[in-house]
């Protein structure tokens, strides 16, 4: 049998940061060696658990406001020193110029304010698709795990609590559900890299996940996705941006949702 | 002139500061998060991040475009914590010994293979890892929250620490053998 493992070598096959011929030899290795075995598997078993412990601190939500404010606010500067300016320093031939220099400012500015929506439009929409993407592929996760919910309840009273210490928000459960709907249980989960309730139900035979998170953006504007025949709605309510997922009827989903966003406002 | 003009305004449609905010804006979590990791308090991991974002809005015309601007930002944010006050404190009180020679890096016992295995299910134990890692030195806890928490890739690392790849590698297998050390200790 060859040499055991170092733990450079053992943390670099957790990290799959091994060539090819040192993960031949290191595979050659664990194929004879329970011991070395035991440890590859510990090394992934820490670093997956390090991945989890490491996500403690959330972005507080002003911080967040205030660090948005400090990268948009150089563009409007960037774009009076860009061109229009330096157009108007060098047009120095009397009234015809620095009206040439006016309309060129008002074309240029124009222009900008445009681009600037379209742009915003544009990132908008692919923050969107970003969300949807994630929602849904979280939900597929879920439907596919053979593990039944972290917590295990029907009742809102058990699996609201829950949540204490594990969320930096707090948030309503409906206490009457439309026709057919039964909440299941709950998952902390994250998004974005944000931790977020993932609260489980089910209307009639069809699963649903409902993310709750504490909302970041305060004008983000509700919408509805689709993929591959599942729905996905984002709404948001005073304080949480609520997405939700299901592959139910849409209008008996959108019933749930109003539902769900109506329980965020009582007391 | 005003053709010129025309053209150079085509050319360069989306200010550098809008690509910037698209580019820096996901990962203000990430960076706060690390920040907070490192500096041991909200106020100062504010600060941080806050004193990055401004260096790099600052700096961003030297950020060559289609290079990893991941590991851009968080060498800054590295770089700005080593000059705080309590980056400053940290490595005043550790020492980094990556010129110890690999015996004594790696001293005996730091893998034991006399045990069948460490409790897994302590591996699992969020709040005993968190506790582990609050007790790691600072160059143990960052390259392992960018190799864990960032899965940045070892040359990734290298680039935010500015130090070679093998003294990435080492200092992982280090930062692990610490917490192993550590959650075994909590028995």
């Amino acid at each position: 049998m060859t040499a055991h493992l170092t733990p450079d070598l053992l943390s670099a096959l957790a990290d799959g940061e091994l060539s090819a011929q040192q993960l031949a030899q290191a595979n050659d290795h664990l194929a004879a060696c329970p011991a070395c075995t035991a440890q590859a598997l510990e090394q992934s078993l820490l670093k997956s658990g390090v991945a989890r412990a490491g996500k403690r601190y959330v972005l507080p939500p002003d911080l967040q406001q205030r660090l948005m404010r400090l990268t948009a606010a150089p563009a409007p500067r960037l774009a009076e020193s860009g061109p229009a300016l330096r157009a108007s320093a060098s047009l120095r031939f009397g009234l015809t110029g620095w009206a040439a220099a006016a309309v060129l400012l008002l074309a240029f500015g124009g222009t900008a304010i445009v681009e600037h929506n379209r742009h915003d439009a544009q990132v908008a929409a692919v923050r969107e698709d970003a969300l949807a993407t994630e929602v849904f592929d979280q939900h597929v996760a879920t439907l596919a795990a053979s593990l039944p919910p972290q917590v295990v309840s029907t009742d809102r009273h058990t699996v609201k609590p829950w949540f204490q210490g594990k969320l930096p928000f707090s948030f309503n459960l409906p206490d009457a559900l439309p026709d057919g709907t039964t909440l299941d249980g709950a998952n902390l989960s994250y998004l974005r890299n944000q931790p977020v309730a993932q609260l489980l139900y089910s209307i009639g035979r069809h699963r649903v996940s409902v993310f709750v998170r504490q909302r970041t953006a305060p004008t983000a504007p509700d919408f509805n996705a689709e993929d591959a025949g599942f729905h996905v709605i984002v709404a948001s309510s005073r304080d949480l941006e609520i997405a939700v997922v299901s592959d139910v009827d849409p209008a008996r989903l959108s019933a749930f949702v109003t539902t769900f966003r109506q329980a965020q406002t009582e007391h | 002139m005003t053709l010129l003009l025309w053209r150079r305004a085509e050319r360069d449609p989306v200010p550098r500061t809008s690509v910037f905010e698209e580019l820096a804006l996901p990962l203000l979590p990430a960076l706060y998060n690390v920040a907070f990791w490192l500096s041991r308090n909200p106020a100062d991991a504010e600060d941080l991040v806050q004193e990055t974002i401004v260096k790099s809005l600052r700096g961003f015309q030297s950020f060559e475009p289609g290079t990893n601007f991941k590991a851009w930002i968080f060498r800054i944010l590295r770089n700005t914590y080593l000059t705080s006050r309590s980056g400053l404190a940290a490595l005043r009180t550790v020492a980094l010994d990556d010129e110890l020679a690999e015996a004594e890096l790696h001293p005996e016992g730091a893998i034991d293979r006399g045990t069948p295995e460490l409790n897994f299910i302590r591996l699992n134990d969020r709040a005993a890892l968190e506790s582990a890692m609050e007790a790691l030195p600072p160059p143990l806890l960052e390259v392992i929250l960018l190799c864990d928490v960032e899965e940045m890739k070892y040359r990734e690392i290298a680039a935010v620490l500015d130090i070679p790849i093998g003294t990435v590698m080492s200092r992982i297998a280090r930062a692990r053998a610490a917490l192993r050390q550590a959650l075994e200790s909590r028995v």
